[in-house]
């Protein structure tokens, strides 16, 4: 939601402020690639296009391939699920900087997709999503016809 | 207890942060999230290191600093043509300094879905006594 709330042209209260964060992204961006979208998410996804669809990719260490649920719908990919962080009772915490709870995302991708062909697959946790693009939206090969 | 030795890096929250230091190798280097927790007779330590297989992960206890080292796992595929980007991938590393003696030779390490997991048991004269008081 604040996402939504600091990306929305509408209700941007600080414009200036945006402007400066998208050129220093600029100014820190080294590798090939879009700029590191801003924000504290979890879990942080990347999307990338491939010749018949997307792959989406999530970091969700800690979790059990059974423990994501991941739903399409139209043009919509959500990955759901909960991260649980726990501890011996009788343990003393000295540093805590994992954080678990339970997280909802869901991706706008930027064409219909066939749903009942998505893959996902799970190690290291690395969540990837292979999406084919529905079949409307796959490049065609139109042959010329000699006439 | 822990200290930390780690190279501090500025980013903004809940992004992985890039540490800033001079490499031999390209690439990124992160400072993985970490939980230290203590027990009576161990420490426990998680570190969260996703894209990385347990072959590519070292882990070394010398002169009471305890350092994590984790070389990049696979690229993605070059044929992909990124759209939108929230992380990177990179190699990991984490340093901290242990005051209490470890008994190096029962330390033990495991990787579980991105997550390693070291327990580090103390040295029995390390571990709390407690003493009986008698009645003179």
């Amino acid at each position: 939601m604040a996402q939504y709330w600091l990306s929305h042209p509408w209700f941007d209260p600080w414009p200036d402020l945006g402007d400066l964060h998208r050129r220093m992204d600029r100014l820190f961006e080294r590798a090939s690639g879009p700029a590191l979208a801003r924000g504290s998410v979890f879990p942080p996804v990347n999307l990338y296009e491939t010749s018949d669809g997307y792959v989406l990719t999530a970091e969700v260490p800690g979790l059990r391939h059974d423990e994501i649920e991941i739903t399409v719908e139209r043009d919509r990919l959500t990955l759901s699920g909960e991260r649980r962080i726990e501890y011996p009772k009788d343990a003393s915490l000295h540093r805590v900087e994992r954080r678990g709870g339970s997280f909802r995302r869901t991706v706008q991708l930027p064409s219909e997709v066939d749903g009942d062909k998505v893959e996902a697959s799970y190690r290291d946790g690395v969540l990837r999503v292979r999406i084919p693009k529905a079949a409307e939206h796959q490049p065609r090969r139109i042959a010329v016809g000699a006439s | 207890m822990t200290t930390e030795t780690t190279t501090q890096a500025v980013a903004r929250p809940g992004e992985k942060q890039v540490l800033e230091r001079e490499h031999t190798r390209p690439g990124f280097v992160f400072r993985p999230d970490v939980d230290i927790v203590e027990q009576k007779d161990a420490f426990l330590v998680s570190a969260d290191l996703p894209g990385v297989d347990e072959r590519a992960i070292e882990v070394r206890l010398e002169n009471g600093l305890l350092s994590i080292d984790a070389s990049p796992g696979e690229a993605q595929d070059a044929a992909w043509t990124p759209l939108y980007a929230e992380y990177r991938t990179g190699g990991y590393h984490r340093e901290f300094a242990l005051s209490d003696a470890i008994d190096v030779n029962a330390i033990e390490a495991k990787l579980v879905d991105g997550v390693l997991r070291l327990r580090l048991p103390k040295r029995h004269e390390a571990r709390p006594r407690q003493i009986a008081v008698q009645a003179g």
